[in-house]
């Protein structure tokens, strides 16, 4: 059929029917990606509710979104599954369904399912730090540590056989507890670079949290040489000392770590319990006071100092004490 | 030249002797497992061996150490589990008892004895009840909790109905029964009943490791505590004519601070002659129910800081120990935990708190084994209380974790050193006591009354244990078994003082104890060398003191209430 023909047909055609009904779904679209855009998953989803059309993909896409904003995985991962290769590939709403899933699919703990999708993901945001650590995290939680450390030197931006990436990594780990993974990567990130910071610590840390207080005490030494004015290191190794009853060596190392940081209570309340054990509870009670107004949320400081005024007699505010620290446990 | 050489010689020895490490004291005791050879064989089952569904299927059972036929020597009592998928009829895993032939072997008597039940087997406790000169049973569970009264004639009756005792829960939700104890709480004469609830459970609704949300290290595991709905202690008061009241509500003892309860055991902690509780709660504070002396308890654990960890933080309290472990005269604590921290020991000051000397006292060096029942006992009869402790992980799953212990393991053995701080010797002791086994239960009694106490162990999907403890001769002892008349016949509450030597050591008859078990109602002293006792006194539950003078060690004494003199 020649062009002009077709024209005229149309033409014809669109003059003999009424004018169609405009169609709801892309201004309701609009108005509920608005509510999300503005941090309002609940109204979006109301919104995606009152317009109806739950089989338009179009719909469900970001019903998905929307429940995945509001927590609700379980409903996110039921409505978007079934959207994939729903979207042109490619396309903003087949990538954004198959971020969102995979997002959903981590946080649902349903990690190993998650793993491709976010790796689909990464191929076009390679660059995308937060993408990188929750494919790294899910690497971690799976036990592919070298996978795990790639994915996390993109997130930290450092080369991923670098010392660095192994600290980085070993740090992820240790916040999943995934401690031997961690260790290991921490002997690594050493062996490539004697004098890292921070790796000994966290070494220590585990040593420390594991009653090999020996060890802990070796490593954090290593530690402050490579690393001297830390105040983390010091404070832990006053809690080694603390836990072996160390009384001088300790309170030295705590003393040390207040110097050099005093906006942290955690050394208040160790020196606290050091000058106590050492019978000077009049040395002790302003250091956990201390770490009671520096802290006022901290659990362990009004329990020792409960502790403290029960050991001196004033059983009455002992009593309030002990009740703060469990009032701070929460319900 | 040659006695030049001699010279060189003898001066080298001298300083290869001089520098070599002083060789170590023995110990003067010794573990030997005679479960086997003694006729204790049968497995305790207990939810999946490698994997598990249900937090359930992780506690294990209890034990117990009791005289059920009255013939002086210590009856075993093994509590049994089952599993999800259940049983076929006439298949069912039931608890069991084993008489002590006396010879070092036991008899297994439950179907005579009437205790072929079964189910999700929980806790022990055991005492006269009734007053009748037996030793009646009273069981927690997962469900129906159950009190078998003992006949007299070698048989049990399930009285549980007829007491009015029933009771598993309410709404969907069942009642998951722990730890419990006997205790005359009002001192009426009448043993009473303490239980301990975990969790009140509904298999339906409990989330599962499919579900993802819950993991140990990485690893799907069983869920909870945190999440499901903590379960309420009961406390009947016996009326005294074979049947209970309820008294949970208006004792005070469902109001307590924590829940999660699962180790339960009697003591008074603040010497003034009336019965307290302290229970061991999971991932919650510690109950310390202090009696009122007016029918009702107050739970003081927070305020006397025996509630929560050194650092203020509720631990995942499994078993309990009470002893005066530093002879002034108070009943202290020992707690086990979960794997990660300490088990924590609370030194009773006397003056109506605990102080926490875990790591002054030694303790705080072992973070690895996750402890269940526990004991103490005085391993080598010097007069200072040791400590013995079962472990055994929760999560058959740690096996996919190479760096956590696993899940059978090793006990841990802490011998006191007498100057307030306690020593691990378990590795000097070598097998069995370094032998990976998966731990719950214990009770610790002396089954062959040779003044030293043997522990029962009650393994998960495993046969049980009996380590009889060995100690060497030298060291005196002394024992007593106590015979109420105005209190109650077990003597439950009563309060022995020892003198001997110029020593005076303090303990108590107590009901429950270690994890979900019962103890030997017998009161062991070490005495060390002192071949003799000055005196001994004891505080009846009903308050009354009484003494005697002049025992021979070697002996367990038997001292009726009524019988001895005024002070």
């Amino acid at each position: 059929m020649i062009p002009w023909l077709l024209c005229a047909l149309l033409a014809q055609a669109a003059a003999a029917s009424p004018p169609p009904a405009p169609d709801p779904v892309p201004a309701a679209l609009a108005a509920a990606r608005a509510a999300l855009d503005a941090g309002r998953p609940q109204d979006a989803l109301q919104k995606l509710l009152a317009l109806g059309h739950p089989e338009d993909p179009r719909v469900a896409h970001l019903r998905g979104v929307a429940e995945y904003r509001a927590d609700d995985y379980a409903h996110a991962i039921e409505r978007l599954t079934p959207l994939l290769g729903a979207f042109p590939a490619g396309s903003s709403e087949a990538r954004e369904v198959e971020q969102v899933l995979g997002l959903s699919l981590y946080l649902a703990n349903r990690i190993p399912e998650a793993i491709p999708h976010l790796e689909h993901t990464r191929e076009w945001a390679a660059d995308n730090m937060e993408l990188a650590q929750v494919l790294g995290m899910a690497y971690v939680q799976t036990a592919q540590p070298d996978r795990a450390r790639a994915s996390l030197a993109r997130t930290f931006g450092v080369p991923p056989d670098s010392a660095a990436a192994h600290l980085f990594a070993a740090q992820m780990m240790i916040r999943v507890e995934r401690d031997a993974m961690a260790d290991e990567e921490l002997k690594r990130a050493i062996a490539k670079d004697p004098r890292l910071p921070h790796a000994r610590y966290l070494r220590a840390q585990a040593a420390l949290f594991r009653g090999r207080f020996d060890d802990a005490i070796a490593l954090l030494k290593g530690e402050l040489e490579v690393n001297p004015a830390s105040a983390m290191a010091l404070y832990l190794l006053g809690d080694a000392y603390v836990r072996q009853e160390k009384w001088g060596e300790a309170i030295a190392a705590l003393q040390r770590s207040v110097w050099i940081n005093p906006y942290f209570s955690g050394p208040y309340v160790l020196l606290g319990r050091a000058y106590s054990a050492r019978g000077e509870p009049g040395t002790a009670e302003p250091m956990v006071r201390r770490a009671v107004e520096m802290d006022p949320n901290n659990r362990a400081a009004h329990y020792l100092l409960a502790q403290l005024l029960q050991q001196t007699g004033r059983a009455e505010e002992a009593r309030r004490e002990f009740e703060t620290a469990a009032r701070l446990q929460g319900p | 030249m040659r006695r030049g050489a001699g010279v060189l010689a003898v001066a080298a020895t001298c300083a290869l002797l001089a520098g070599a490490a002083e060789p170590e004291k023995p110990l003067g005791f010794a573990f030997v497992n005679v479960a086997r050879s003694a006729g204790l064989d049968a497995v305790t089952v207990f939810g999946g061996k490698d994997a598990n569904r249900y937090l359930l299927e992780t506690t294990g059972c209890g034990a117990a150490f009791f005289d059920y036929d009255g013939d002086g020597r210590l009856d075993a009592f093994l509590m049994n589990g089952t599993t999800l998928a259940g049983f076929p009829k006439g298949q069912e895993p039931t608890h069991h008892l084993y008489r002590n032939r006396g010879d070092g072997t036991f008899e297994d008597v439950t179907r005579k004895a009437g205790l072929a039940f079964g189910g999700w087997g929980q806790g022990v406790c055991a005492g006269d009840v009734d007053n009748d000169g037996d030793s009646d049973l009273y069981v927690t569970s997962f469900g129906q909790n159950r009190f078998f009264r003992n006949r007299g004639d070698g048989t049990f009756e399930d009285a549980t109905r007829a007491a009015g005792l029933g009771g598993l829960g309410s709404g969907g939700a069942t009642r998951w029964g722990t730890g419990c104890a006997m205790i005359d709480y009002d001192r009426d004469g009448r043993l009473d009943i303490f239980a301990a609830n975990y969790i009140d459970l509904d298999l339906a609704t409990a989330p599962t490791p499919d579900s993802g949300l819950c993991r140990y290290k990485g690893v799907k595991v069983a869920c909870g505590p945190p999440g499901l709905k903590g379960g309420k202690n009961v406390l009947y008061r016996n009326k005294g004519d074979g049947t209970f009241a309820d008294v949970s509500e208006a004792s005070g003892i469902t109001k307590a601070a924590g829940t999660y309860g699962l180790g339960a055991v009697t003591l008074d902690f603040d010497d003034d002659g009336w019965t307290d509780l302290y229970v061991a709660n999971d991932s919650n504070p510690s109950t310390l129910y202090r009696n009122k002396h007016d029918g009702t308890f107050e739970d003081v654990g927070v305020r006397s800081g025996c509630a929560f960890s050194q650092d203020g933080k509720p631990q995942a309290g499994m078993g309990l120990a009470v002893g005066d472990y530093d002879h002034n005269g108070f009943q202290d604590i020992f707690k086990t935990n979960f794997a990660g921290d300490t088990s924590t020991l609370y030194a009773n000051t006397g003056d109506g708190h605990c102080e926490d000397r875990t790591f002054m006292g030694g303790i705080g060096l072992n973070t690895r084994w996750l402890g269940w029942g526990t004991g103490f006992l005085d391993l080598d009869n010097d007069g200072w209380l040791d400590l013995f402790l079962v472990n055994g992980h929760v999560y058959p799953e740690v096996a996919q974790i190479p760096a956590e212990a696993a899940y059978a393991q090793r006990k841990v053995v802490y011998r006191n050193r007498g100057d307030g701080r306690f020593e691990d010797v378990t590795e000097r002791l070598g097998p069995p006591a370094t032998t990976p086994r998966p731990g719950r239960g214990a009770a610790f009694g002396d089954f062959d009354d040779d003044g030293d106490l043997d522990v029962l162990v009650n393994n998960v999907n495993d046969v049980p244990d009996l380590y009889r403890l060995d100690s060497t001769p030298g060291a005196h002892w002394v024992a007593f078994r106590l015979t109420g008349r105005v209190s109650n016949r077990s003597a439950i509450g009563a309060r022995v003082r020892v003198t001997a030597g110029g020593v005076t050591r303090t303990d108590e008859v107590r009901g429950g104890g270690s994890y979900a078990s019962q103890n030997d109602l017998r009161v062991y002293f070490g005495l060390g060398p002192a071949a003799g006792v000055d005196k001994v006194e004891v505080r009846w539950p009903n308050g009354r003191v009484e003494q005697w003078a002049g025992l021979p060690a070697g002996r367990i004494h038997a001292l009726e209430e009524g019988k001895g003199l005024a002070p």
